[in-house]
Protein backbone atom coordinates (compact mmCIF):
# COMPACT_ATOMS: atom_id res chain seq x y z
CA UNK A 1 0.00 0.00 0.00
CA UNK A 2 2.73 2.40 0.91
CA UNK A 3 3.70 2.69 -3.15
CA UNK A 4 -0.09 3.51 -3.90
CA UNK A 5 0.02 6.15 -1.12
CA UNK A 6 3.50 7.56 -2.43
CA UNK A 7 2.00 8.06 -5.97
CA UNK A 8 -1.27 9.46 -4.72
CA UNK A 9 1.10 11.98 -2.83
CA UNK A 10 3.80 12.54 -5.61
CA UNK A 11 0.30 13.31 -8.03
CA UNK A 12 -0.23 15.95 -4.99
CA UNK A 13 2.75 17.43 -5.14
CA UNK A 14 3.12 17.86 -9.20
CA UNK A 15 -0.52 19.16 -9.40
CA UNK A 16 0.24 21.61 -6.01
CA UNK A 17 3.98 23.05 -7.52
CA UNK A 18 1.48 23.66 -11.01
CA UNK A 19 -0.74 25.69 -8.87
CA UNK A 20 2.42 27.49 -7.47
CA UNK A 21 3.75 28.40 -10.94
CA UNK A 22 -0.13 29.52 -11.37
CA UNK A 23 0.15 31.47 -8.41
CA UNK A 24 3.30 33.29 -9.02
CA UNK A 25 2.70 34.69 -12.73
CA UNK A 26 -0.68 36.10 -10.96
CA UNK A 27 1.20 37.91 -8.59
CA UNK A 28 3.21 39.39 -11.88
CA UNK A 29 -0.05 39.99 -13.39
CA UNK A 30 -0.90 42.05 -10.73
CA UNK A 31 2.48 43.94 -10.49
CA UNK A 32 2.76 44.60 -14.19
CA UNK A 33 -1.04 45.83 -13.38
CA UNK A 34 0.67 48.85 -10.94
CA UNK A 35 2.99 49.56 -13.15
CA UNK A 36 1.06 49.65 -16.44
CA UNK A 37 -1.32 51.62 -14.56
CA UNK A 38 -0.78 55.61 -15.34
CA UNK A 39 0.86 57.75 -12.89
CA UNK A 40 -1.99 60.48 -11.68
CA UNK A 41 -1.70 64.17 -12.40
CA UNK A 42 0.55 65.87 -9.89
CA UNK B 1 -14.84 28.66 -14.95
CA UNK B 2 -15.84 27.74 -11.20
CA UNK B 3 -18.26 25.28 -12.06
CA UNK B 4 -15.56 23.50 -14.27
CA UNK B 5 -13.08 23.67 -11.19
CA UNK B 6 -15.96 22.63 -8.38
CA UNK B 7 -16.99 19.91 -10.89
CA UNK B 8 -13.23 18.11 -11.49
CA UNK B 9 -12.39 18.32 -7.53
CA UNK B 10 -15.51 16.54 -6.76
CA UNK B 11 -14.82 14.36 -9.92
CA UNK B 12 -11.35 13.70 -8.50
CA UNK B 13 -12.90 13.17 -4.57
CA UNK B 14 -15.26 10.36 -6.41
CA UNK B 15 -12.83 8.90 -8.09
CA UNK B 16 -10.10 8.81 -5.46
CA UNK B 17 -12.71 7.30 -2.64
CA UNK B 18 -13.50 4.54 -5.59
CA UNK B 19 -9.99 3.85 -6.32
CA UNK B 20 -9.00 3.54 -3.01
CA UNK B 21 -11.47 2.05 -0.87
CA UNK B 22 -14.41 -0.12 -2.90
CA UNK B 23 -12.43 -0.84 -6.37
CA UNK B 24 -11.63 -4.91 -5.89
CA UNK B 25 -7.95 -5.88 -5.08
CA UNK B 26 -6.72 -7.54 -8.23
CA UNK B 27 -5.74 -10.79 -7.70
CA UNK B 28 -2.20 -11.03 -9.03
CA UNK B 29 -0.85 -7.30 -8.22
CA UNK B 30 -2.75 -6.54 -5.32
CA UNK B 31 -2.72 -2.82 -3.33
CA UNK B 32 -0.30 -1.32 -6.25
CA UNK B 33 -2.74 -2.34 -9.29
CA UNK B 34 -4.68 0.53 -7.58
CA UNK B 35 -1.92 2.72 -8.53
CA UNK B 36 -3.54 2.51 -12.33
CA UNK B 37 -6.16 4.83 -11.05
CA UNK B 38 -4.13 7.47 -11.54
CA UNK B 39 -1.17 5.95 -14.59
CA UNK B 40 -3.85 6.02 -16.71
CA UNK B 41 -6.16 9.00 -16.57
CA UNK B 42 -2.63 10.50 -16.57
CA UNK B 43 -1.60 9.34 -19.73
CA UNK B 44 -5.19 9.55 -21.23
CA UNK B 45 -5.17 13.88 -20.17
CA UNK B 46 -1.69 13.94 -21.29
CA UNK B 47 -2.56 12.83 -24.73
CA UNK B 48 -5.45 15.03 -24.96
CA UNK B 49 -3.29 17.72 -23.96
CA UNK B 50 -1.03 16.72 -26.97
CA UNK B 51 -3.69 17.06 -29.11
CA UNK B 52 -4.52 20.66 -28.14
CA UNK B 53 -0.73 21.29 -28.49
CA UNK B 54 -0.77 20.21 -31.66
CA UNK B 55 -3.81 21.79 -33.62
CA UNK B 56 -2.94 24.59 -32.16
CA UNK B 57 0.71 24.81 -32.89
CA UNK B 58 -0.61 23.88 -36.78
CA UNK B 59 -3.09 26.75 -36.53
CA UNK B 60 -0.79 29.00 -35.49
CA UNK B 61 1.91 27.93 -38.28
CA UNK B 62 -1.19 28.43 -40.54
CA UNK B 63 -2.48 32.03 -39.19
CA UNK B 64 0.42 33.50 -37.14
CA UNK B 65 -2.42 34.60 -34.69
CA UNK B 66 -0.70 34.42 -30.94
CA UNK B 67 -3.98 33.39 -29.30
CA UNK B 68 -3.41 29.79 -31.07
CA UNK B 69 0.42 30.05 -29.57
CA UNK B 70 -0.57 31.01 -26.29
CA UNK B 71 -3.09 28.14 -25.97
CA UNK B 72 -0.37 25.83 -27.72
CA UNK B 73 2.24 26.56 -24.81
CA UNK B 74 -0.74 26.55 -22.00
CA UNK B 75 -1.05 23.03 -23.11
CA UNK B 76 2.71 22.01 -23.69
CA UNK B 77 2.92 22.80 -19.90
CA UNK B 78 0.24 20.51 -19.06
CA UNK B 79 1.48 17.75 -21.07
CA UNK B 80 4.57 17.60 -19.37
CA UNK B 81 3.15 18.14 -15.89
CA UNK B 82 0.66 14.97 -17.20
CA UNK B 83 3.38 13.15 -18.75
CA UNK B 84 5.77 13.48 -15.50
CA UNK B 85 3.04 11.98 -13.32
CA UNK B 86 2.74 8.67 -15.92
CA UNK B 87 6.62 7.99 -15.44
CA UNK B 88 6.70 8.44 -11.87
CA UNK B 89 3.45 6.82 -11.01
CA UNK B 90 4.81 4.02 -13.81
CA UNK B 91 7.76 3.78 -11.86
CA UNK B 92 6.24 3.39 -8.47
CA UNK B 93 3.55 0.63 -9.89
CA UNK B 94 6.46 -0.97 -11.84
CA UNK B 95 8.33 -1.20 -8.70
CA UNK B 96 6.41 -4.12 -6.84
CA UNK B 97 5.01 -5.84 -9.56
CA UNK B 98 8.20 -5.89 -12.33
CA UNK B 99 11.08 -5.73 -9.36
CA UNK B 100 12.37 -2.68 -10.91
CA UNK B 101 11.88 0.76 -11.16
CA UNK B 102 12.75 2.06 -14.99
CA UNK B 103 13.84 -0.45 -17.68
CA UNK B 104 14.78 0.68 -21.30
CA UNK B 105 11.77 -1.24 -22.16
CA UNK B 106 10.03 -0.12 -25.73
CA UNK B 107 6.99 1.48 -24.12
CA UNK B 108 8.97 2.96 -21.44
CA UNK B 109 11.80 4.40 -23.63
CA UNK B 110 9.47 5.88 -25.95
CA UNK B 111 7.52 7.84 -23.04
CA UNK B 112 10.52 9.52 -21.94
CA UNK B 113 11.60 10.34 -25.29
CA UNK B 114 8.00 12.31 -25.72
CA UNK B 115 8.67 13.22 -22.37
CA UNK B 116 11.77 15.43 -23.41
CA UNK B 117 10.58 16.71 -26.56
CA UNK B 118 7.66 18.39 -25.13
CA UNK B 119 10.43 19.88 -21.98
CA UNK B 120 12.29 20.73 -25.00
CA UNK B 121 9.12 22.20 -26.25
CA UNK B 122 9.23 24.77 -23.01
CA UNK B 123 13.35 25.17 -23.28
CA UNK B 124 12.74 26.91 -26.82
CA UNK B 125 9.91 28.86 -25.51
CA UNK B 126 12.22 30.19 -22.68
CA UNK B 127 15.14 30.82 -24.34
CA UNK B 128 13.77 32.37 -27.59
CA UNK B 129 11.00 34.89 -26.59
CA UNK B 130 8.76 36.00 -29.03
CA UNK B 131 8.10 34.86 -32.68
CA UNK B 132 11.02 32.71 -33.47
CA UNK B 133 10.62 31.46 -30.22
CA UNK B 134 7.11 30.57 -31.09
CA UNK B 135 7.82 29.30 -34.39
CA UNK B 136 10.12 26.79 -33.79
CA UNK B 137 7.98 25.59 -30.72
CA UNK B 138 4.91 24.96 -32.60
CA UNK B 139 7.67 23.09 -35.29
CA UNK B 140 8.30 20.43 -31.97
CA UNK B 141 4.60 21.04 -30.91
CA UNK B 142 3.57 19.09 -34.55
CA UNK B 143 6.80 16.95 -34.81
CA UNK B 144 6.28 15.88 -31.33
CA UNK B 145 2.84 13.99 -31.47
CA UNK B 146 4.54 11.55 -33.58
CA UNK B 147 5.91 9.48 -30.92
CA UNK B 148 2.37 8.81 -29.40
CA UNK B 149 1.31 6.45 -32.49
CA UNK B 150 5.09 4.72 -31.73
CA UNK B 151 4.21 4.66 -28.06
CA UNK B 152 0.76 2.97 -28.71
CA UNK B 153 2.69 0.38 -30.99
CA UNK B 154 5.51 -0.34 -28.83
CA UNK B 155 4.12 -2.76 -26.98
CA UNK B 156 1.79 -4.55 -29.64
CA UNK B 157 4.82 -5.01 -32.16
CA UNK B 158 7.57 -5.13 -29.92
CA UNK B 159 8.36 -7.55 -26.97
CA UNK B 160 8.23 -5.90 -23.60
CA UNK B 161 7.80 -5.50 -19.38
CA UNK B 162 5.02 -3.39 -19.89
CA UNK B 163 1.15 -4.66 -20.74
CA UNK B 164 -0.49 -4.49 -23.49
CA UNK B 165 -3.66 -2.32 -24.06
CA UNK B 166 -6.47 -3.05 -21.77
CA UNK B 167 -8.65 -0.11 -22.37
CA UNK B 168 -8.18 0.59 -25.60
CA UNK B 169 -8.40 -1.92 -27.63
CA UNK B 170 -10.31 -3.09 -30.64
CA UNK B 171 -12.01 -6.13 -28.79
CA UNK B 172 -13.07 -3.78 -25.91
CA UNK B 173 -11.45 -2.89 -22.74
CA UNK B 174 -10.57 -5.95 -20.48
CA UNK B 175 -11.13 -4.85 -17.45
CA UNK B 176 -14.20 -6.05 -15.23
CA UNK B 177 -16.86 -3.21 -14.97
CA UNK B 178 -16.04 -2.34 -11.23
CA UNK B 179 -12.97 -1.47 -12.18
CA UNK B 180 -13.84 0.83 -15.52
CA UNK B 181 -16.02 2.73 -13.51
CA UNK B 182 -13.45 3.96 -11.25
CA UNK B 183 -10.91 4.93 -13.87
CA UNK B 184 -13.51 6.59 -16.43
CA UNK B 185 -14.97 8.68 -13.08
CA UNK B 186 -10.84 9.72 -12.49
CA UNK B 187 -10.25 10.04 -16.17
CA UNK B 188 -13.41 12.19 -16.65
CA UNK B 189 -11.57 13.91 -13.13
CA UNK B 190 -8.30 14.84 -14.38
CA UNK B 191 -9.94 15.89 -18.12
CA UNK B 192 -11.93 18.47 -16.49
CA UNK B 193 -9.09 19.56 -14.40
CA UNK B 194 -6.77 20.30 -17.62
CA UNK B 195 -9.17 21.85 -19.33
CA UNK B 196 -9.74 24.07 -16.14
CA UNK B 197 -6.07 24.22 -16.13
CA UNK B 198 -5.83 25.49 -19.75
CA UNK B 199 -8.74 27.95 -18.83
CA UNK B 200 -6.88 29.63 -16.67
CA UNK B 201 -3.46 29.64 -17.78
CA UNK B 202 -4.27 31.02 -21.25
CA UNK B 203 -6.41 34.10 -19.41
CA UNK B 204 -2.73 34.46 -17.61
CA UNK B 205 -1.20 34.53 -20.69
CA UNK B 206 -3.70 36.57 -22.83
CA UNK B 207 -3.24 39.63 -19.78
CA UNK B 208 0.35 39.40 -19.67
CA UNK B 209 0.43 39.68 -23.34
CA UNK B 210 -1.56 43.18 -23.01
CA UNK B 211 0.52 44.14 -19.83
CA UNK B 212 3.59 44.00 -22.23
CA UNK B 213 2.39 45.68 -25.00
CA UNK B 214 0.80 48.44 -22.85
CA UNK B 215 4.16 48.85 -20.87
CA UNK B 216 6.33 48.76 -23.95
CA UNK B 217 3.96 51.20 -25.74
CA UNK B 218 4.27 53.74 -22.85
CA UNK B 219 8.09 53.30 -22.92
Amino acid sequence: MAFVISAYLIAIVLFGGYALTLAARRRLIAELSDAARPSPDP
Amino acid sequence: MRLLLTLSLALMLTGLTWALALAPTEAIQGPPQRIMYLHVPAVITAYAALAVVCVASLLFLWRRDPRWDRLALAAAELAVLFITMTLVTGALWGRPVWGTWWTWDARLTTTLILWFIYVGYLVVRAWAPGERGARAAAVIGVIGILDVPLIHWSVILLRTLHPQPTVFRPEGPALPVSMLIPLAINAAAFLTLFLTLLTLRVRQERTLARLVEILEGGA
